[in-house]
């Protein structure tokens, strides 16, 4: 079985094979890793290779997965069938980086706009978080009021090439 | 005493109130909005009373909803914890109107203090130093006053207050758009377009200093605070007592601090904020509540703040004296909150699905949230905190150290990769660092540490929980002993570099 994995700004992989009683083999992005695993209760896990073993403890929230590995953590994200998101800046769609309230619109539909330009702020938690265009370009979409509350993660103003 | 208070907030501090409340023996009415409802602190009480929908405005802001519970719950005094109602005038005054205890200062104190303009004449009348400034009315007043002050300055609200509302600028082409965006904020954050320009000061230092006054004015510290750790005007890391102060200076520092306790005849308990440079100091601003931070000071001085605040709001009397009051070694804190650190520190919630607190000699920990419990997207992030003790500085900071790494929250993310990190940089452990120096330097130390990819064992732990599903039974061993190949990588060696590195 092949997943890929969001970590950061990465997508990685992951290549489990089952093999011939009970065994599989592990690949990660490629590098075979020489591993034995036991599984503990509750998302626990003791991995062990040449003798060195450490427990893993795996989360699962939605897409996202919170791996504890020794002391340190780590939170990957499964990406649907291995395709890749576009970035954020590189396509057409800038989205709300967190959710709160759209305090001030400063431009709109058919809006010619310059690389840097302010778009929109959105507040919260009485920060207020200025969403500037990543380029030049024209605002092809708007899809927040101000006053308007917005989850994160949602499509805002929506750019194309200005002709 | 009391037999019944209702605590006017939520999350972590209203908790803490909670423990010192029972500890007493009082009855606790919590309160909660609709997504709170069977929140941490709502299992902490007695009582609950139910404010209405999520938004602040409609549940911990919405004064008339608070006195309707504390009227109907037969409380009589309230606490405010901080944040939310904590320095709002109106609403101790409505408290006291509805002959009620107001567990803090009076309303015309909080109004006082909470505008910077009057603030600063107190601390001046008190023979306190103040950062140089300006208030003024209009635009061309306020350019003029920068212009005087010479850049950078910083905008504020004047009613803001703990790095809300406020915005540094760099040079008069940016001080339109500042003034703009700042009062903004002023009048949606504390209902008052009103701004302050303050001169930015080079590389400072925040102490602050707490006090307890008896509302008649008597007043005692309980000794300062080093707060300079923070990030965008936000405090990350306390500690008490100040590594960086010195005798005579601590002695300065808290002289300044009650004489402004004394001209004010100040109630409660408050905090007088200090910049430092050097052995020069500046008021900043005073709190009229229970800091954050407060913890630290309990710590090292043995005494419980809240009980203290209780005690003077239910006697009107001090019930100890400044010789009463002894320091014993040192505290620290660090705040842990649902943001994501990589990424611009943006706030997260979701639901704290795995949640194990550290345990262990010498730390405490003030949570707000156990394993199953939901952070909304309403309300500051804050999540707990945890305070490590030690009879010296460095035991104090091994031992926070040793706590982070324990420590562990799943389901939503949080700023525990950052404050691991940040107990093991060098200026940390040297007490070397000022307020601007979390954003001027270790922010892409941390980047580095941050973007660094996940180790391999990580993504197989998440591959294999997938592929072996919830149905395959615990103590199975996949593939078993003795499977290793020749020619595969050693898993571990190949993990290694998650390890942290003491940061620069």
């Amino acid at each position: 079985m092949r997943s890929h994995w969001r970590d950061g700004d990465r997508v990685r992989s992951v290549d489990l094979v089952p093999q011939p009683g009970g065994r599989f083999r592990t690949t990660v992005d490629g590098v075979e890793l020489d591993l034995a695993i036991e599984r503990l209760e509750d998302g626990r896990m003791r991995l062990s290779s040449s003798g060195e073993e450490v427990l893993a403890e795996v989360t699962t929230a939605g897409a996202r997965r919170f791996v504890r590995i020794g002391h340190m953590d780590f939170v990957l994200e499964r990406e649907a069938g291995g395709r890749r998101r576009a970035a954020a800046t590189g396509g057409g769609a800038l989205e709300s980086p967190m959710p709160g309230m759209v305090t001030k619109v400063w431009v709109a539909e058919g809006d010619v706009v310059t690389r840097g330009q302010p778009l929109l702020a959105i507040e919260a938690m009485k920060m207020e978080h200025v969403i500037r265009s990543p380029r030049d370009g024209r605002v092809k979409r708007l899809a927040a009021a101000a006053g308007e509350m917005v989850e994160g993660g949602v499509t805002l103003v929506e750019l194309e090439e200005a002709s | 005493m009391f037999d019944k208070v209702l605590i006017a907030n939520r999350g972590e501090i209203a908790c803490r109130i909670a423990c010192t409340l029972r500890e007493l023996g009082v009855r606790t009415v919590a309160v909660c909005s609709n997504v709170d409802r069977g929140a941490r602190h709502t299992r902490l009480a007695d009582k609950v009373c139910l404010l209405g929908a999520a938004e602040p405005q409609a549940s911990y802001l919405n004064i008339e909803a608070l006195l309707q519970a504390a009227r109907a719950s037969g409380a009589e005094a309230v606490h405010p914890g901080y944040g939310f109602l904590a320095e709002n005038a109106e609403f101790a005054a409505a408290v006291e109107a509805a002959g009620l205890t107001f567990i803090g200062p009076t309303p015309e104190q909080i109004r006082a203090l909470g505008d910077k303009r009057t603030a600063r004449d107190i601390a001046q009348k008190a023979g306190v130093p103040v950062v140089p400034g300006a208030t003024g009315a209009d635009r061309a007043a306020l350019r003029k006053a920068a212009q005087r002050l010479g850049y950078p300055v910083i905008v504020k609200a004047a009613l803001g207050g703990g790095g809300k509302g406020m915005q540094v600028v760099e040079d008069a082409s940016q001080l339109d758009e500042a003034l703009d965006s700042t009062q903004r904020l002023a009048l949606s954050g504390f209902g008052d377009p009103s701004l302050y320009l303050e001169k930015r000061l080079d590389r400072p230092r925040h102490v602050e200093v707490q006090v307890l006054g008896d509302g008649r004015g008597h007043a005692i510290h309980l000794f300062e605070r080093e707060c300079s750790l923070q990030r965008r005007h936000q405090k990350v890391l306390e500690e008490c007592p100040s590594p960086t102060v010195t005798e005579g200076l601590r002695d300065r520092l808290t002289d300044a601090a009650v004489a402004i306790a004394r001209e004010l005849k100040y109630r409660g308990a408050g905090t007088v904020e200090f910049l430092l440079a050097g052995e020069d100091f500046w008021f900043l601003e005073m709190n009229t509540r229970l800091q954050v931070e407060h913890p630290v000071t309990e710590i090292v001085t043995g005494l419980d703040l809240v009980r203290l605040q209780l005690e003077v709001a239910a006697s009107g009397r001090l019930p100890i004296t400044q010789s009463d009051i002894v320091r014993r070694g040192h505290a620290i804190e660090v705040r842990i909150y649902a943001e994501d650190a990589a990424r611009g520190f943006l706030p997260q919630a979701g639901t704290a699905l795995r949640v194990r607190w550290p345990q262990g000699p010498f730390v405490r920990v003030d949570a707000g949230i156990e394993p199953g419990d939901a952070v909304p997207v309403h309300y500051d992030p804050i999540l707990a905190k945890v305070v490590a003790a030690g009879g010296t500085r460095d035991q104090a900071l091994a031992r926070l150290t040793t706590a982070l790494d324990q420590a562990l929250v799943h389901g939503v993310m949080t700023n525990l990769p950052f404050l691991r990190a940040l107990v093991r940089a060098r200026p940390v452990a040297a007490a070397a660092a000022d307020t601007e120096w979390i954003e001027r330097e270790f922010l892409a130390s941390f980047a580095a540490v941050a973007g660094a990819p996940a180790p391999e064992l990580a993504l197989a732990a998440a591959a294999l929980l997938e592929w072996m599903g919830d149905g395959a039974p615990t103590g199975t061993v996949f593939p078993g002993p003795g499977a290793a190949r020749a020619g595969s990588t050693d898993a571990f060696r190949a993990a290694g570099r998650w390890r942290l590195p003491g940061l620069e």
